[in-house]
């Protein structure tokens, strides 16, 4: 049996996983974390590992034609650094881990471990992110909210490896994101907010919501959003009951380990709020 | 300060720990080692109806109780915990057997093959359920003037009760013992604080005189009271484990592991009664605590003590009455952890102190000026108040350098300041250290002094800061004064690196060694002087009805928290805590600097984000994903300041200093807390959700 295979270039992966179903891993730190052990044991992979931390495809950002590219493999760290990268997801991913694992992950690792809890989601939900998905014989694009069906799941296929992000280069002129974590660095987080805008002539243009860990996949509803869109700047303070008590059937948070339902649920609304009222 | 004892240089052990060339117990490898895994109980009461076992392969064994030679149970103050399970297991994660190999791997397959039948008993999981239920490990109480009469005089009357949770350690290394039979002698190897105190159980268990075991120290990567008793467990088991296998066996935790099984902080609750006397003072205080001491009482009923006889605090209660009760449950057991029992009541009664003059509407700081204890003055046990108390001068210097007075009169919603007053009461409990009769010895060896004691370098500074009192006394550099191995066979039983008594204690004994050794360097080139610790003929302890000194001396701080908290999330940001202590005088100040830096941000870490609930007696956080201590981005600003208080028996005037930090901060803050919500604050942690939720209610 195959342990690893390092390949040379992208095709290269594309083929072997194609023979070999196996695990693609890139900075490894989620993956090892969750298929670790004991001490002094090897991790608990069951099929062979694919490393593609290091694939030049893959760790490409470029702008064409009114779009982000984002590879795959691109280091958390790099995002940051980066100046064709959205304010708002810089804002997302300073906060995330601590700088020698964002050296490490990668943004299309945080994407296929699909956790509700991953902190570039609501940003790639909100600003309607795709993903190129593909394998040696096909490539497919889908929409982040199509690729996530639930926590640790996807609809990636055995044989087809997440190679792009896309996003459209849209400026919004409002940029809200709130994490709500344990601590200032190195937490996951309880929940998170994120709320994209754009206002013109005093009215709102574009809006985008999307909440983080209070739902079994990111929350965001075109349809809340868009019953939002349109209203003049003006009406907003008078409407934000209204919006809230129409999101709150949506945030469904769970008590676990690192916070409580209730808690998620109120936090996620009074961000909210906030978010809108800073519209106004 | 230029030829001071204080002015700072540079810790001996910071080279090695710095470049990793320090080797801890999972570095060292022994000649034929196998390695050990335990397989634990995962029922929180219960009886063992059966253990089936898979045929072993050649080259491995299980250690169960049947391969004790001697008694099995842990030797500590209450000698209660099996080593391996006898017939009923109390506690999810209690040891129930070993699995020993050559290989990790098919140790754990073998791990997995284990199928223990239990039949399940009913179990205690809170304190609350323990009290109704009367499962009391332990019951003391004490009482000063008269409290009933007291309350008949009080004009008000005022009642609370305060709770406090779960800590864990977090040492950076996880525990880890190898045990060496060789040679007719068992030879134990591992992160400690009490080389003693393991000796003393392998005795125990083995049943084998003292001669035929050796502990050794190998480099401790943090403790923090984690690796006072615990130790003691694995090294039984491992001792037991390479007398059956005759092979070397080591065996060390994962963090998992680690959480699961050891010990934490004392959980507690602790309800107050005050009577108010016509000037609003507090005239009587009755104190109920009660601790959570989990599945074993071990080292609790010393734990109780201390948080008994630290209740009163930095305050002087003419009339009081103490009760104090351990209480068992299937959780955990509980046991050391930095100051030991007090932080939790020094909590719960500055927290009283707050609330009540917040009710009565005057400044919380001046409520507690109103009632300070000073020298001459009795102790809560009626022992006496003997060095000076510059609590006055402390609270000035505090109030100054956080400029609280005029922040705390412009409160502003979500933004608040608190003051906390503590003390620390110096060296063992009691007559433990007349008990322990701590014992050293200097060696001068031509122009070089080697000094044996068993006290541990943890990461506290220990050792540079012993080698420091000798040198400093016999004027002569750092590298020509040694420190002999920690290992049983070669050093004296100084007593445990407990108590904060290592500086105090075994640093006074090696002061008193040196000047002797000073006085007679010149007559010979070899000179051995050794001291064992007699207690001052001044204090008196009755351990019967604690009466008396409970402490020689004590320490004493102040601390002021600044905090914000997000008016939409609730998360509390301590931008700021203003400390001032008396430790006598500082044998450091940069490494004791480092100490209180330390126990501030761990006592914080305890008083907000440090979250441990056991759920049916099964932790639901159990590794460091879940379990958040603060890291170096949550680190305030800490201004920290010494005054000089020179102890008369202390070496160069120096008290006690390292549990001392870990009582201020989180009153400090829970104090801020109040302030900035406006609401009183009786419980700890203060997490964002609790938060939410009280202010809520108080709205």
């Amino acid at each position: 049996m195959v342990e690893g295979f390092r390949p040379a270039d992208l095709q290269e992966a594309l083929e072997f996983m194609a023979k070999h179903p196996s695990i693609p891993i890139a900075g490894g730190t989620d993956l090892m974390i969750q298929k670790a052990r004991g001490f002094g044991l090897k991790p608990d992979f069951n099929k062979p590992l694919l490393f593609i931390g290091h694939l030049r495809e893959l760790r490409q950002i470029s702008v064409r034609n009114g779009n982000i590219h984002i590879g795959a493999s691109v280091l958390l760290n790099e995002l940051i650094k980066n100046d064709k990268i959205p304010e708002a997801l810089k804002m997302a991913v300073r906060q995330m881990a601590s700088p020698p694992s964002r050296n490490l992950a990668t943004i299309g690792g945080n994407i296929c471990n699909a956790s509700p809890a991953g902190d570039t989601l609501p940003y790639l939900y909100a600003a309607d992110a795709f993903l190129v998905l593909k394998s040696s014989q096909a490539e497919r694009k889908i929409p982040v909210g199509k690729f996530i069906t639930g926590p640790g799941k996807t609809t990636l296929k055995s044989d087809e490896l997440l190679t792009e992000i896309i996003i459209p280069d849209k400026v919004f002129s409002a940029n809200y994101y709130k994490k709500v974590g344990t601590r200032k660095g190195m937490s996951l987080s309880k929940a998170s907010f994120t709320g994209l805008a754009d206002i013109e002539s005093e009215k709102i243009t574009d809006i985008r919501i999307a909440f983080g860990s209070v739902a079994p996949t990111i929350v965001r509803s075109r349809e809340i959003e868009a019953s939002i869109i349109g209203k003049p700047v003006s009406e907003i303070k008078n409407a934000v009951p209204e919006i809230v008590k129409k999101f709150a059937p949506l945030i469904r948070p769970i008590d676990d380990a690192r916070s409580s339902a209730e808690y998620r649920k109120q936090v996620s609304l009074r961000l909210l709020e906030n978010f809108l009222m800073k519209l106004t | 300060m230029k030829d001071s004892i204080s002015k700072p240089i540079t810790r001996v052990d910071a080279p090695a720990k710095i470049s990793g060339a320090a080797k801890y117990i999972g570095d060292i490898h022994f000649e034929n080692q196998l390695f050990a895994k335990t397989v634990r109980s995962d029922k929180p009461k219960a009886k063992i109806v059966s253990i089936k076992t898979p045929s072993l392969p050649d080259g491995y064994y299980i250690i169960d109780k049947n391969d004790i030679p001697g008694i099995n149970r842990m030797r500590t103050v209450v000698s209660d915990h099996p080593i391996f399970a006898d017939d009923e297991v109390n506690y999810i994660g209690q040891p129930i057997l070993l699995v020993v190999g050559p290989e990790r791997e098919k140790i754990y397959e073998i791990v997995s093959q284990i199928k223990i039948e239990y039949k399940d008993e009913s179990a205690v999981f809170s304190i609350e359920e323990a009290e109704e239920k009367g499962t009391v490990f332990t019951e003391y109480s004490y009482s000063k003037g008269e409290p009933e009469a007291a309350f008949h005089d009080a004009v008000k009357i005022i009642e609370d009760e305060y709770h406090t949770g779960l800590q864990e350690h977090v040492y950076l290394e996880p525990q880890g013992i190898t045990g060496e039979y060789k040679d007719e002698t068992m030879f134990i190897y591992g992160s400690m604080q009490c080389p003693f105190y393991v000796k003393g159980a392998i005795q125990d268990v083995l049943g084998w005189d003292s001669d035929r075991i050796r502990i050794i120290q190998s480099i401790t990567g943090g403790a923090f009271g984690g690796k006072e008793e615990f130790p003691s467990l694995m090294a039984c088991q491992v001792a037991v484990a390479s007398l059956k296998t005759k092979r070397p066996v080591q065996m060390i935790y994962d963090r998992d592991e680690d959480i699961i099984c050891s010990t934490k902080r004392h959980p507690s609750i602790v309800h107050y009664k005050a009577g108010l006397g016509k000037s609003n003072q507090v005239i009587v205080l009755n104190i109920d605590i009660i601790f959570d001491a989990g599945a074993y009482s071990e080292l609790s009923p010393v734990v109780l003590q201390r948080g008994m006889f630290s209740a009163t605090g930095v305050y002087n209660f003419p009339h009081l009455s103490v009760r104090g009760r351990n209480f068992m449950t299937n959780n955990v057991p509980s046991g050391a952890y930095r100051g030991f029992g007090a932080p939790q009541t020094i909590f719960g009664t500055e927290m009283l102190m707050h609330n009540i003059a917040v009710k009565l509407g005057v400044d919380p700081l001046k409520y507690k000026i109103n009632h300070l204890i000073k020298r001459g003055d009795p102790t809560c046990t009626g022992g006496k108040i003997r060095d000076e108390v510059k609590l006055l001068e402390i609270i000035e210097k505090v109030e100054k350098m956080s400029g609280y007075r005029r922040k705390i009169e412009r409160r502003k919603k979500f933004k608040g300041i608190g003051v906390s007053l503590f003390l620390h009461g110096c060296g063992f409990t009691g007559k433990g250290e007349a008990t322990i009769k701590g014992k050293i010895i200097l060696k001068k060896n031509g122009d070089t002094v080697i000094l044996k004691v068993s006290s541990v370098e943890m990461g506290q500074g220990a050792e540079t800061c012993l080698r420091k009192i000798v040198a400093h006394t016999l004027s002569l550099p750092m590298e020509k004064v040694i420190c002999e191995t920690i290992d049983t066979g070669l050093i004296p039983d100084s007593g445990p690196t407990v108590a904060s008594r290592t500086t105090m204690i075994v640093g006074g004994l090696l002061r008193q060694a040196s000047l002797e050794l000073k006085d007679c360097w010149n007559e010979a080139n070899e000179i051995e002087i050794s001291k064992t610790y007699k207690h001052p003929d001044f204090l008196s302890w009755d351990d019967d009805k604690f009466v008396g000194d409970a402490y020689p001396t004590y320490s004493w701080g102040a601390n002021v928290a600044e905090v914000e908290i997000d008016s939409l999330t609730y998360e509390i940001n301590v931008k700021k805590i203003s400390a001032v202590y008396d430790v006598g005088v500082p044998i450091d100040e940069k490494m004791l600097r480092g100490q209180m830096q330390g126990g501030i941000v761990q006592s914080i870490g305890w008083a907000t984000i440090e979250v441990m609930n056991s759920s049916k007696g099964k932790l639901a956080q159990h590794n460091l994903t879940d379990y958040k201590i603060p890291t170096s981005m949550d680190v305030p600003e800490i201004a920290c300041k010494f005054i000089e208080n020179p102890y008369e028996f202390g070496p160069f005037g120096a008290k006690c200093a390292g549990e001392l930090p870990s009582a201020g901060a989180p009153p400090a803050v829970a104090a801020a807390v109040s302030n900035a919500l406006g609401i009183p604050i009786k419980s700890i942690p203060l997490t964002p959700e609790y938060l939410m939720e009280i202010d809520k209610h108080e709205d």
